[in-house]
């Protein structure tokens, strides 16, 4: 069975750019596996995501995600993943139900499903009670919740999520950082990207660290730790590998 | 198919919230349609059909006088002044009226205009017995400063100037006919012809005359155009384009809220959103077109305006105004594909569609524009469709006068979706 996704030396040049989003970019995620993608800003996260969605073409290299090619099988591969994006991707004068019914019409799903899928989540994720409420009115983590719904409404075999966490208050990001954990011991396949080192110790198996477009290490968090010298934590990893300059 | 269906009941949703995009989808277009066939009741009347009071000074008081004053009472469209509180009106008091502009029209007979028209028919009289070798009648030198003299309230437009000189002309001449047919019956011996033979005698020097009629034997049939058959269709497809502003909108706030991304990264998602959000604005302006119909055949009455004639055959405006809406949700899709942002998609959407009523004859009839802006309302989509209801609601045309308009709207709406769908693809979308 092939790898969850398979990187080889991607490049790419947005227009106008000063230097390259990605240059030479190689990574493997093994199925099953709960990756963090690290990287100081501007390091290629979510460019890296984007091509790996089909969202963005690469200039060079390949991607493949779930053994499809991500330029030319890119409609496959959106059929398989589930993407939870930064931003709150969810329309704010629909109720969450009214959105997941939506989303879930368009994923090619029927009612009883959507009306299943929907349900269990909305529970899991503790919005069962606020369903009927419209997604503008909801608070910064619900509105992370109901979009992490949203995108595992047609069950993916795989979820990439960008910064899942970003501005939630602390009970949300425990329920969050909790079902991710109870999504990968069903067996599916996690691609998460964070700036809270914590959260990536907590429960990633393997984080890899990229900077300027480049690979720069990988492994477990604990191997990293022990591995690397003076550090005590994964953050200290991180500015080892990446440096203490602020980056815009 | 359900993807679609998905689609347009979520557009129902989000609009039924939207109470300000629902306002303005349907009760300013209704509110516009009210006021400006009000307003534009009496321009499109265009003197014909109104009353004005016209004030006479008469310094002549003989038959020429008379029959101005009786044939400005027997048409409808004056109701002569001579007194103001048993008083006959003076040339001073009638100046000084009109420049307060207490009234809008007034004329001065001079003293002896009878006796100039009598002196003038004589001559002519004289100048035919002459010839013949019967009698003459009395004559003298014609004066050069014998005028009925008018005067307008200096607020007066140059059309309604014309339209009440031309009605005096006929008047004058009217009178000056019947004053030279007098004078020839009395050279010819003829003094005792009773008034229905003098009645003859205007027949026959009337020549050939002018009678206006109808195209159609049916009344019904017979539409021109007023205030409520050019201003409800005008208003409605001006109402039928203002959707841009809730489409382009909508669009650029989906994708400034991230929910596009989300139809983004659902495989085949977005053929079928777009076709869902084109249908359900073009179901949406068609109602508004109906409601706008409805609004010009029962409630325009109520307010004293005749109602909407819809033509005979009624039918055809369904599958235009289709075609109408068809235009007008591509035209919103286009800006809302275009512009990045609701401060730039806004203004212009709007502007444009008042710039492009304004070139295809929304606020004024078209045959009233010069030729040059005639040839550049061609360009205007919303032309096309108020020239192709124009055809059904005062023309009577059936469905082959519209298939032109019809596919015009429709290349144009094709032309303006290929656009925005290469502008779409071509956009960066990123998580």
């Amino acid at each position: 069975m092939p790898n969850a996704i398979e990187i080889r030396e991607l490049r790419k040049m947005y227009k106008g750019g000063w230097t390259p989003a990605l240059d030479g970019l190689s990574l493997t995620v093994r199925r099953n596996q709960v990756m963090g993608l690290l990287g100081p800003n501007g390091a290629g996260k979510t460019t890296t995501i984007n091509i790996m969605c089909g969202l963005v073409e690469p200039d060079d290299g390949t991607a493949a995600v779930l053994g499809k090619d991500a330029v030319t099988d890119k409609l496959a591969i959106r059929k398989m993943i589930g993407v939870v994006p930064q931003q709150i991707a969810l329309f704010g004068n629909l109720s969450a139900w009214e959105n997941f019914r939506y989303i879930g019409k368009l994923y090619g799903l029927g009612n009883a499903t959507i009306q299943q899928h929907a349900g269990n989540l909305l529970e899991r994720l503790g919005l069962d009670k606020h369903a009927d409420k419209r997604i503008a009115r909801y608070s910064g983590g619900m509105k992370r919740r109901a979009n992490i719904i949203a995108s595992l409404l047609h069950e993916p075999e795989m979820i990439i999520l960008d910064e899942p966490t970003a501005g939630v208050d602390v009970q949300s990001r425990a329920m969050i950082l909790d079902f991710l954990k109870d999504y990968h011991a069903q067996g599916h396949t996690i691609v998460y990207t964070s700036h809270l080192m914590e959260e990536a110790e907590q429960i990633c198996d393997e984080v890899v660290i990229i900077d300027e477009g480049k690979f720069v290490v990988n492994g477990s968090p604990q191997a990293l730790v022990q591995n690397t010298p003076d550090c005590k934590r994964l953050e200290d990893v991180f500015l080892h590998y990446t440096g203490h300059s602020v980056r815009d | 198919m359900k993807k679609i269906i998905a689609t347009i009941i979520k557009e129902w949703i989000l609009l039924r919230r939207d109470v300000a995009g629902f306002l303005l989808l349907f009760i300013m277009p209704a509110i516009l349609i009210v006021v400006m066939a009000l307003v534009q009741d009496a321009p499109f009347k265009d003197y014909q059909e109104l009353r004005f009071d016209l004030l006479l000074a008469d310094n002549d008081h003989r038959r020429l006088a008379q029959e101005i004053k009786a044939g400005l009472r027997q048409g409808k469209n004056f109701n002569v002044i001579d007194s103001i509180d048993g008083a006959p009106i003076t040339n001073e008091k009638l100046k000084a009226l009109l420049q307060k502009g207490t009234y809008r029209v007034g004329i001065i007979i001079p003293k002896g205009a009878t006796a100039e028209v009598i002196n003038a028919a004589n001559i002519v009289a004289n100048s035919i017995s002459k010839k013949m070798g019967i009698g003459t009648l009395p004559q003298r030198e014609i004066r050069d400063s014998m005028y009925v003299r008018m005067y307008f309230d200096p607020a007066s437009k140059p059309t309604f100037r014309m339209s009440i000189s031309f009605a005096l002309d006929k008047y004058i001449t009217y009178s000056c006919s019947n004053l030279l047919v007098g004078r020839m019956s009395k050279l010819g011996n003829m003094e005792g012809i009773d008034s229905a033979q003098g009645d003859d005698f205007k027949k026959i020097f009337q020549g050939i005359g002018i009678k206006e009629e109808a195209l159609n034997d049916k009344a019904i049939y017979n539409q021109t155009i007023n205030s409520v058959q050019h201003n409800v269709p005008a208003w409605a497809i001006f109402g039928m384009f203002f959707i841009v502003v809730p489409i382009a909108g909508n669009m650029i706030r989906e994708r400034e809220e991230r929910s596009a991304l989300r139809v983004e990264l659902i495989p085949y998602a977005y053929t079928y959103v777009a076709l869902g959000k084109i249908l359900f604005y073009t179901m949406l302006c068609t109602v508004q077109f109906f409601v706008m119909c409805a609004i010009g055949l029962w409630i325009l009455p109520l307010f004293d305006l005749p109602a909407l004639n819809m033509g005979t055959h009624g039918w055809v405006l369904l599958p235009l105004s289709i075609c109408i809406a068809m235009a007008a949700t591509a035209y919103g899709y286009f800006v809302g594909s275009v512009f990045k942002t609701t401060n730039q998609a806004m203004p212009f959407g709007a502007i444009s569609v008042v710039i492009l009523s304004a070139m295809g004859g929304i606020w004024v009839p078209m045959d009233i524009l010069p030729q040059a802006m005639q040839r550049i309302a061609m360009i205007s989509p919303l032309h096309w469709g108020l020239d192709g209801i124009n055809q059904v609601i005062l023309r009577n045309g059936s469905i082959d006068r519209v298939v032109l308009h019809m596919c015009v709207l429709v290349v144009l709406s094709i032309v303006l979706w290929l656009i925005s769908l290469y502008v779409n693809r071509d956009r960066q979308h990123s998580i």
